[in-house]
């Protein structure tokens, strides 16, 4: 299967070159959207009750997590209602491709040109998780407040300016991309050098320049290409393929690696520590505390979760990379290989986020039925599937899955953190390797047993 | 470019379509513009009660009522008629019809414990009409016996251990007429009635523990088993969760009781009562305890259960009271 | 270099991440007591909110809602009560699965109340455990396999 290409697919390619497959998914997930937004704004305040709540934060949440990232990558970002609306104002169009532009369509400024805002949009969506994860009226909000954001920001800015740089979601599906088992790459790139006019970038009749602001020839990993198919639309050449390949190869390759996403790996891991913590742990207070904002309490916590994950967990990494330099006797930068052997903590980062999903998904996904039939708690039964009772599915095995998935992780980040270690920092010398992954393993093994405790 | 036009109405449809459809829905629906069709949303009662909390009907007419809840599980009854209360589910709705065939002010209150204001969700329904079985308006009993209920009320003598009534079973049946009339039960404390006893020349061979054994018996021949039952079935639904499953007034709520906590409302609360303390208990006469249930407040934070018991109901929870100091005839 | 150790090593490792992922452990039937919690649930939180007993045992929980109707359903044993404030309810049942088990409110409590949890261990929670022995087996298969 490595290598298959899907594009190439005779069944497959007409569904990614037509226009409506796509549209056809999007203005459904639209449609899901809006009724959140109607539903969190105007329906029944009891969250597990009400459509925002149980379909955003229990059903899209766990296809996103449990299945579309692993599986695809930024699957989810190819049909995201979210920038939709924005991007058809943007284009004049909603099928296009059309020429004609709304918008200002000016350039994103250089400066932030990387995921930091994705990164404090993310901590800003965390740390009010407690009141959003359970009140509709403030799900509700965030839903429109993105979707107003993402307008606005199409039409300022060219392109997809919300998704590359502001979506707090956006920012992990696409370090976690990195796993998936799908890529989208050009088959042969010297086609791509000869290619004049790089319609791929700039559009033509057929589909609009990249809107991820990615010249598909450069990709060297899955992170910023949206999988928005336009460059399949656009190469005249046929030389775009969507391949099958071994899950996280972005990752076994030495390529551009940033602070920013880096910090993405700490910031990802230490949340989920900490949800696991608050959400799933026996400790009423700290889920008093995590709800309770606005309050003092809730202050000191926001300062603490965010020392943790900024500070303390970084350092206490930094610290083991210093360590193994020390072991390795390393004449690297420590600082260099920190922001390298941070991409070791990706896999685990995901294992540990579908590891503490699957601890509440499970128990509560019998809430989506009601809430598909009674959407707003206004005692509808739309498809007769009000009345089921809530209870916890397949609770015996979720345990099990959680350990394997946290094992699998905690493997596979080793092996990744070797595999830096020999590329970056100790080159082929054995006992040298062994020094340096001794002590990050250590820390990947620490967290992972921290997830144990909390999870199993 | 007739593509574009249908992809522009498949994505109206969804922003525009959604939203209006549910507004159609709801429209559609119960109508809720009909005077006697109405949503009641249930609150904690700091959070707001009832809303809306103040209903009106006309005899005879019926009004249909759509319960939800807003935040926890509450629930609904009508004071004093004894039809089933209807459990109140956070984000369902549950539909009842209502239809009363008398006028006068109903109170419609909340049957499971949200809190420890709880008791303060209620509301009222005047229904509306002319009277057509006109009762007589009786004045409670501690009101006809011009008692104070925010006396404290001292047990002058209390027992050595607890009276049984069981024990005064054989001597009982041969007391004056007087000791076994309700009036006189209805009106002593148990403490009073040992003392009126215990000055009974005919009763001058009995040891004091044998008085109290025939206070008891007196107490218990005024109830019967199936006030017992129900007593103790309010008292375990409506009062327990302050005054403790054993009487000792340590329930749930009392901690909520003594704090601060409570002051939204005005009112200071205290400790509630311990039923099972002799010394104040066996000062009390049944009916000053009947009082104190239907008036409530003493400065205690006391509810008022006047407008929700039925008249058997007050005294059978009196009733229950006893059984945290007389052991009844089995 | 990705793969390098022996074939002895490989087997010895391979032995050893079955022996400790399926060895059997031999259940301490030490239970059969009767154990009684009392279990205050109120402001999203259970009081103790981690139960241990035995294998075996007969365990009952009281449980004591403090503030607004609650209820506890054990993940595992699929048991649920229910109970008011004022109204103790109990459950009683034989902890004869093994393993630590999550129980959830299971009646509305408030916004936070899909997350209102806590943990009976029945037994020495050997998932965990055997887990833990994996995870170690596991820094140790990569360290080991640096090895050229």
């Amino acid at each position: 299967m490595n290598g298959l290409d899907l594009a190439g697919l005779p069944v497959v390619k007409p569904m990614l070159r037509s226009r409506w497959p796509q549209l056809l998914v999007t203005v459904l997930a639209l449609g899901g959207f809006v009724l959140a937004i109607v539903a969190g704004l105007s329906g029944t305040p009891v969250g597990n009750r009400n459509f925002s709540i149980v379909v955003v934060w229990i059903a899209w949440w766990a296809l996103l997590i449990l299945v579309a990232v692993p599986l695809l990558g930024r699957g989810w970002c190819s049909v995201c209602p979210i920038p939709a609306p924005g991007e058809w104002l943007q284009r004049g169009a909603v099928l296009g491709p059309r020429r004609a532009r709304l918008g200002l369509g000016r350039r994103w400024p250089r400066r932030l040109r990387n995921i930091w805002l994705q990164n404090a949009a993310f901590l800003l969506v965390v740390l009010f998780a407690a009141v959003v994860l359970t009140q509709p009226l403030v799900t509700g909000l965030l839903l429109l407040s993105l979707v107003l954001l993402a307008g606005s920001m199409s039409l300022v800015f060219e392109r997809r300016a919300f998704c590359r740089y502001m979506c707090p979601v956006g920012g992990f599906i696409g370090l976690y991309s990195q796993l998936a088992p799908l890529e989208l790459r050009v088959k042969d790139t010297a086609i791509c050098a000869a290619h004049r006019v790089k319609t791929c970038y700039t559009g033509n009749a057929d589909g609009y320049g990249c809107p991820w602001q990615v010249f598909p020839a450069g990709l060297r990993k899955n992170t910023n290409c949206g999988l928005c198919m336009e460059c399949v639309r656009t190469c005249p050449y046929d030389n775009i393929a969507i391949n099958l390949r071994s899950f996280g190869a972005d990752l076994h390759r030495p390529g551009e690696r940033r602070l920013d996403e880096a910090y993405k790996a700490f910031i990802m891991l230490g949340s989920a520590l900490v949800y696991a913590a608050v959400m799933l742990g026996p400790w009423g207070w700290l889920k008093s505390v995590a709800y309770a904002v606005g309050g003092w309490h809730w202050f000191v916590y926001a300062v603490a979760f965010l020392v943790g994950v900024l500070v303390l967990l970084p350092t206490a990494f930094y610290l083991a990379v210093r360590l193994g330099h020390a072991l390795a006797r390393s004449e690297s930068e420590p600082q260099r290989s920190f922001l390298h052997l941070a991409y070791a903590l990706v896999p685990l980062g995901l294992s540990a986020w579908i590891a503490f999903s699957l601890g509440f998904v499970f128990a509560n996904l019998s809430y989506v039925w009601p809430a598909v039939s009674d959407p707003m708690g206004w005692g509808w039964n739309l498809v007769g599937t009000a009345g089921i009772p809530w209870t916890p599915y397949v609770s015996r095995v979720v345990p099990l899955l959680q350990v394997t998935v946290l094992l699998a992780g905690l493997t596979w980040s080793v092996r990744v953190a070797r595999e830096i270690a020999a590329q970056v920092v100790v080159g082929r010398s054995t006992t040298r390797a062994a020094g340096l992954v001794l002590p990050l393993a250590g820390f990947m093994f620490v967290i992972t047993i921290l997830f144990l405790w909390l999870l199993v | 470019m007739n593509a574009e036009r249908a992809a522009r109405w498949l994505v109206l449809a969804s922003i525009v379509g959604v939203p209006l459809a549910v507004a159609f829905a709801r429209w559609k629906g119960p109508n809720l513009h009909d005077a006697r069709v109405i949503e009641i949303h249930g609150q904690m009662p700091g959070a707001g009660g009832w809303s809306p909390s103040a209903l009106r009907v006309a005899v005879g007419e019926t009004l249909q009522v759509r319960l939800t809840s807003d935040d926890v599980v509450h629930g609904f009854a009508i004071g004093r008629l004894g039809w089933p209360a209807i459990d109140v589910n956070p984000g369902q709705v549950t539909e009842t019809s209502l239809t009363f065939d008398q006028p006068g002010r109903y109170v419609f209150y909340c049957t499971r414990w949200c809190g420890p204001e709880h008791w303060r969700m209620r509301g009222t329904i005047d229904v509306i009409g002319s009277l057509t079985d006109p009762a007589e308006a009786d004045y409670p009993l501690y009101m006809t016996l011009d008692l104070d209920l925010d006396a404290a009320h001292p047990a002058t003598v209390v027992p050595a251990e607890r009276p049984k009534a069981e024990r005064g079973t054989s001597r009982g049946p041969m007391l004056g007429a007087d000791y076994l009339t309700p009036e006189f039960y209805r009106s002593q404390s148990p403490a009073d009635a040992w003392l009126s006893l215990r000055s009974d020349p005919a009763l001058e061979d009995l040891q004091d523990m044998a008085i109290w054994d025939l206070v008891a018996w007196i107490w218990d021949r005024n109830t019967t088993p199936e006030a017992l039952r129900e007593g103790e079935r309010l008292y375990r639904v409506n009062c327990a969760a302050c005054h403790g499953e054993g009487g000792e007034g340590d329930g749930v709520m009392a901690p909520a009781l003594k704090s601060d906590s409570l002051t939204d409302f005005g009112h200071a609360t205290v400790s509630p009562a311990a039923f099972n303390d002799p010394s104040s208990m066996l000062g009390a006469s049944p009916a000053l305890l009947h009082g104190k249930v239907i008036r409530g407040g003493m400065g205690t934070g006391m509810p008022y259960w006047g407008p929700i018991f039925s008249e058997d109901q007050a005294w059978a929870v009196v009733d229950y009271l006893w059984t945290f100091q007389l052991d009844r005839d089995s | 270099m990705a793969n390098s150790l022996t074939g002895r090593a490989k087997l010895l490792l391979g032995l050893a991440v079955v022996l400790v992922a399926l060895m059997p452990i031999p259940v301490r039937q030490a239970g059969s007591a009767e154990r009684t919690f009392r279990v205050e649930a109120g402001n999203y939180a259970y009081s103790p909110s981690v139960l241990s007993v035995d294998p075996g045992d007969r365990v009952t929980i009281e449980l004591v809602a403090t503030d607004v109707v609650h209820g506890l359903h054990i993940e595992g044993y699929d048991l649920s009560v229910s109970a008011d404030p004022g109204q103790t309810a109990r459950l009683s049942f034989v902890a004869d699965r093994s393993g630590s088990f999550r129980f959830r409110c299971s009646v509305t409590c408030g916004p936070v109340h899909p997350f209102m949890t806590g943990k009976l261990n029945v037994g020495p929670n050997w998932l965990l455990w055997r887990t833990v022995g994996l995870a170690l087996l596991a820094v140790v298969v990569g360290i080991g396999a640096i090895k050229r």
